[in-house]
């Protein structure tokens, strides 16, 4: 048996085995990996965030003579923070450093009441694109701000909200946020484009020049 | 766009892991015997790949990144159970892997147990250098040995392999009918 013959024998073993696992799985759970890494440093960043945010509590409680509203309810995640009002509204906002964990966001936003597809390096939009979007959702002014609130209230009957997030680099991404039509809806990786009417479309990003809401 | 960077690295992964996954998942196999955890472990390892693709993507040989990862977290597994990881026994890697299909199903378990039996310098050079298909400069530089290290190290991996396999292939005539 000649060297040759050994090598093409261990060669051929390995080309029996195959490995079934999608890819995609390995991804989402890389990007698991990855938002974990950044945990302890988030965690650190988020503690400080909490104590100010109980000082500025108890400074405005005093101030304004009012206790703090009931019904209130606050999901954080690394990526991204949900709170929901006692008015039926909510505020979103999206942590740019960290990656997004698209189920999650999805499924809070339903158990908030908030129909909605949450997808990461696609955006699913839908023709046409129903009225009323500048009713459900509001940013904040600043063109960087990473923060809408949104009213359930005011979305049409079979309507939800598509929002889209692109990782532009590890530490920075943008979001698209777009109330389509669930019947109509169709994806794509290509970012919205804002609609004609100028009514639809609201860009969340930080420096990326698409701050400036579409919507009138 | 912006986050065309994001999607080109998504699809470099993609392309590095389709043509890497088998090799990765044959090379931990050999190393630690058992088809789920060497599956398990390389999972985790191309997920770590896809976490710092950035780093990883420009390496010398990301596969042999991929193998070592994986190795590393069997050592690191091994270290918190706290017990020995058993060699296996002839036939078990094969058996094992006839329950993962058809494709695995025709593994030859003399040769995997040959491979098994191979000291760890021996097996680690027969891993990067005959299973991941690098050049003897570049098995060098992945596993920090000179490559006349590695051309030594891959012959007397031959040699032993040969002498576990000759006995059976004489064994493959009509006349002899057991093994041993």
């Amino acid at each position: 048996m000649h060297d040759d013959e050994v090598i093409t024998a261990v060669r051929e073993q390995r080309d029996k085995v195959h490995s079934h696992t999608p890819v995609n799985q390995i991804i989402s759970r890389g990007r698991t990996v990855r938002a974990r890494r950044r945990i302890p440093a988030a965690a650190s960043g988020l503690a400080v965030v909490a104590a100010a945010a109980v000082v500025l509590g108890a400074g405005l409680s005093g101030a304004f003579g009012s206790a703090p509203a009931s019904g209130t309810s606050t999901i954080r995640t690394t990526a991204f923070t949900l709170t929901s009002h006692a008015n039926g509204t909510a505020t979103l906002t999206i942590n740019s450093r960290v990656l997004l964990e698209p189920s999650t966001l999805q499924a809070d936003l339903q158990q908030d009441g908030i129909p909605a597809m949450v997808t990461t390096g696609s955006f699913c939009s839908s023709d046409p694109i129903p009225a009323g979007f500048p009713r459900v959702v509001s940013q904040a002014p600043s063109p960087t701000t990473l923060t809408v609130t949104i009213n359930p209230a005011a979305m049409p009957a079979g309507t939800e909200l598509s929002v889209g997030n692109f990782q532009n680099s590890a530490t920075s991404s943008d979001t698209a946020i777009e109330l389509i039509n669930t019947n109509s809806r169709t994806c794509s990786s290509a970012l919205p484009t804002p609609p004609p009417s100028g009514e639809g479309v609201m860009f969340m990003g930080r420096g990326s020049g698409m701050g400036e809401p579409a919507g009138s | 766009m912006r986050y065309t960077g994001v999607r080109t690295q998504q699809l470099d992964f993609t392309e590095f892991y389709r043509e890497s996954k088998n090799a990765c998942l044959f090379a931990v196999l050999v190393s630690v015997g058992d088809r789920d955890v060497a599956q398990d472990l390389v999972d985790e390892a191309f997920a770590r790949a896809w976490a710092s693709w950035r780093s990883v993507g420009r390496h010398p040989a990301p596969a042999a990144w991929v193998v070592r990862t994986a190795l590393n977290a069997s050592v690191s597994r091994w270290r918190k159970r706290r017990r020995e990881v058993p060699l296996p026994e002839p036939g078990t890697v094969a058996d094992q892997a006839a329950t993962h299909g058809a494709t695995d199903s025709s593994l030859d378990p003399r040769i995997m147990v040959a491979l098994t039996r191979l000291p760890a310098r021996q097996r680690q050079v027969v891993t990067v250098r005959l299973l991941l298909d690098l050049d003897t400069a570049r098995t060098a530089e992945v596993l920090g040995i000179s490559p006349s290290a590695v051309k030594a190290h891959l012959a007397r991996a031959i040699a032993a392999l040969r002498s576990d396999l000759i006995p059976e292939t004489q064994q493959e005539k009509p006349s002899c009918t057991t093994t041993k």
